[in-house]
């Protein structure tokens, strides 16, 4: 059994200018979990989801610092007071970033690292893999290295190396945050096992869909409180309109509705030529002979973790130097090393792609025309920060911004480029609700200002929300191409569902 | 060329222990920077500059090896036929490349060896077994899988870099530095913190005892190239 009684936790920080602050992020939490339930916790970012796993697996107080009040008890024994070595036997967790949650390399090392550090003797571990092995069907994930699994099999590592300890209870931060769906089917069916094992799961998250059968309780966090509960029976009721009130992502895929008129009708397009590119590997890489795609509207790309999204992509950015294809645009024929010029990326992790001290300079380092004065490049960069609401952050570090406004700095140096083609890879993966809204509504802004946009994407309610046409690849080549309309969409959401 | 731990075992090739790797390792490099070019210390040196190529092969990193090779004949063909033919400035410049390649690249290599062929549970099997405390063996283990990570991190900001078409145009070198530095230290940083967080809530833990999965023991090859180091490093302090 967890409780938690009248829990109040503010992280301590440092604001802009170095002074200490707190940060307030739950407040007055009384919460009662019992053995073997499955607790769903959602809400919008900031909400404090995040912070209540933390406080199970004890790394608040033993590793983020601040101030905690009340109390948090396992089985009637105090997280904070305990050794978090001590809480790691009874809970194992799962993050968000499958990038940063590995201390090995190998994944067989890594499976068995929890097992290792609470001192069970190698054997038991050895035969606990082969188990855990058998029954998840991992034979091929086992002894690789790390760096080469996708984000997908990341997690499912994770989730394997939870199955060797085998604690009561397992906390699990946003794991779906990368995955597409597939692989969000696959730690379905591992949660579901779990569940019938009797372990306790409490499971942060925004996509809900795949959690619907599977939770006993949700509640719905706003502020750092509880705000709502609801049982099983209530969860499997809810609707798409009673979601879309509460302000949290639906909990079935089929109910979320379109109701977009399409309004591109434009009959130019744009060509993708003999774009062939494979991977040093030799196994993964992309085979297009000839796609023709409407310029000035939303185009998704989708298909299945590995079918070469995100290369064809980088191709059509030219980030692939070997890649001989051409992409035609207004009659110009463009090479890899032209499309550059013409191309522009959001980046799914947009911390790698902003480099200077402040958002305006950010803005203005993408104005690369040597003839305009710097106080013409500045006015134009405030002109493009007050239309995407960032002009009061002008004058920032663009570290210190949240995720959002720093998605929102770097499309506004991709506005600043007057490159014709933008790119998001992954624009909404850990997304909210409202913050999902958001960059649908900037990317029909990008539209209408006459850009053609790609989507990298497993956001089913995003593409609904703001694209107009599909491209699904699979196994590097395009399976289908289509105007995305009213009657189509079922199509769109049988991928999904799958 | 990668960088960071070896990620698979291969359980093929003999695999030597992490300590023979290591008194090898001190023994090279001692003897190599240390060493004089002539009688004793001659052969010991020659032997030294075997021993990361041997071991390179057997692991199969044929080109590396081939290339060490290359460059060490080199600066022994500079050092016996070039340099006694030319005098000034050139002689002197060619004289310091050479004794830096001819010194220091076998150490260098006998390192990159260690590193490539040892996995992280390896290597902490085999701190652990030499008594080595956690407090020095984890920081460690945790650096060398860092590699690889900072590798990923630069290339997306190499792209990044090359699509907002900054870098190439900057003539300023610092420029660039702080383009690539800002970014990858902010990454990296918010890495490390997950990284830690996540292995806390796996129970790693400076203090405690912990098992090991991965099974490494001292043959007799072992004991051999200990030996073998060991008798080197006494010659080279004798003579």
């Amino acid at each position: 059994m967890i409780e938690f009684k009248n829990v109040t936790f503010a992280y301590s920080s440092t604001d802009a200018d170095g002074r200490a602050i707190e940060q307030g992020s739950i407040s007055g939490i009384d919460l009662t979990i019992q053995n073997g339930e499955f607790v769903v916790l959602t809400g919008g970012s900031g909400c404090g989801k995040t912070t209540i796993t933390r406080l199970i697996n004890g790394l608040i107080p033993h590793y983020y610092s601040g101030t905690l009040n009340g109390d948090v008890l396992i089985d009637g024994k105090s997280v904070p007071n305990t050794p978090i070595f001590e809480t790691a036997k009874k809970v194992g967790s799962v993050f968000q970033n499958p990038r940063s949650q590995f201390f090995n390399v190998n994944t067989t090392d890594e499976i068995a690292f929890a097992a290792e550090n609470q001192c069970i003797a190698p054997e038991r571990i050895l035969s606990h893999i082969a188990e855990t092995t058998r029954n998840m069907q991992i034979e091929k994930l086992l002894d690789r290295s790390i760096f080469e699994l996708s984000g997908g099999e990341k997690q499912i590592i994770a989730c394997a190396g939870i199955n060797v300890l085998s604690p009561d209870i397992v906390v699990l931060d946003e794991p779906s945050s990368n995955l597409d769906s597939s692989a969000i089917m696959k730690l379905k069916s591992i949660l579901a096992d779990w569940k019938s094992q009797g372990k306790t799961i409490i499971i942060a998250e925004h996509r809900l869909y795949f959690l619907r059968e599977l939770a006993d309780r949700m509640l719905i966090l706003e502020g750092g409180r509880i705000t709502k509960e609801l049982q099983a029976d209530e969860v499997n009721k809810l609707t798409f309109a009673d979601t879309e009130r509460m302000g949290i992502r639906p909990l079935s895929l089929e109910d979320i509705s379109f109701s977009r008129e399409s309004s591109s009708n434009h009959n130019e397009m744009l060509t993708l030529e003999s774009f062939i590119f494979t991977y040093k590997d030799g196994k993964h890489g992309i085979n297009i002979p000839k796609l023709e795609l409407p310029t000035n509207s939303v185009i998704a790309i989708i298909g299945h973790n590995g079918a070469g999204k995100s290369t064809l992509a980088r191709n059509i950015c030219g980030l692939e130097k070997k890649c001989k294809g051409t992409l035609t645009l207004n009659g110009k024929k463009l090479k890899a090393k032209d499309r550059l010029h013409y191309c522009y990326m959001i980046m799914q992790d947009v911390n790698h792609q902003l480099f200077t001290e402040s958002v305006r300079d950010e803005v203005m380092l993408s104005m690369t025309d040597k003839s305009m004065p710097d106080e013409q490049k500045a006015q134009k960069a405030d002109e493009i920060l007050t239309q995407l609401d960032l002009i009061e952050y002008a004058d920032t570090h663009p570290m210190a911004l949240s995720g959002g406004q720093k998605q929102r700095t770097a499309i506004a140096s991709g506005i600043a480029s007057s490159k014709p083609i933008i790119i998001f890879d992954e624009p909404t993966s850990g997304l909210d609700l409202a913050h999902m809204k958001q960059v649908a509504v900037e990317i029909l802004k990008l539209r209408d200002m006459g850009k053609t946009v790609f989507i990298v994407t497993h956001d089913l309610e995003l593409i609904l929300s703001c694209c107009d046409h599909i491209v699904r690849l699979e196994k590097g080549e395009a399976a289908e191409n289509y105007k995305l309309y009213k009657d189509i969409a079922a199509r769109l959401r049988q991928f999904f569902a799958n | 060329m990668e960088l960071g731990l070896s990620s698979t075992s291969d359980k093929s090739v003999k695999k030597l222990d992490p300590r023979t790797k290591l008194c090898l390792l001190i023994a090279i490099s001692l003897i190599m920077v240390g060493g004089k070019t002539v009688g004793v210390e001659y052969i010991l040196r020659v032997i030294c500059a075997a021993i990361p190529f041997v071991l390179l092969l057997t692991v199969r990193h044929i080109k590396s090896a081939l290339i060490y090779v290359m460059l060490l004949g080199l600066s022994v063909f500079c050092e016996g036929s070039v340099i006694p033919n030319i005098s000034g400035a050139p002689n002197l410049i060619l004289m310091i490349l050479c004794g830096i390649i001819s010194r220091f690249v076998p150490g260098y290599m006998m390192g990159w060896y260690t590193v490539r062929s040892t996995s992280v549970s390896e290597f902490m099997t085999a701190m652990d077994r030499m008594h080595v405390p956690y407090f020095i063996t984890i920081p460690f283990s945790v650096m060398f899988r860092y590699f690889p990570t900072l590798g990923e991190e630069y290339r997306s900001i190499h792209d990044a870099m090359k699509m907002r078409e900054i870098g190439q145009s900057v003539k300023n070198p610092f420029i660039y530095i702080e383009y690539v530095l800002v970014p990858i230290m902010m990454s990296t940083v918010r890495i490390a913190d997950e990284l830690s967080a996540a292995s806390l809530t796996k129970g790693l833990c400076a203090g405690g005892k912990r098992t090991h999965i991965c099974q490494i023991s001292i043959k007799f090859y072992d004991w051999l190239l200990m030996l073998g180091s060991l008798v080197m490093i006494v010659l080279f302090f004798v003579f």
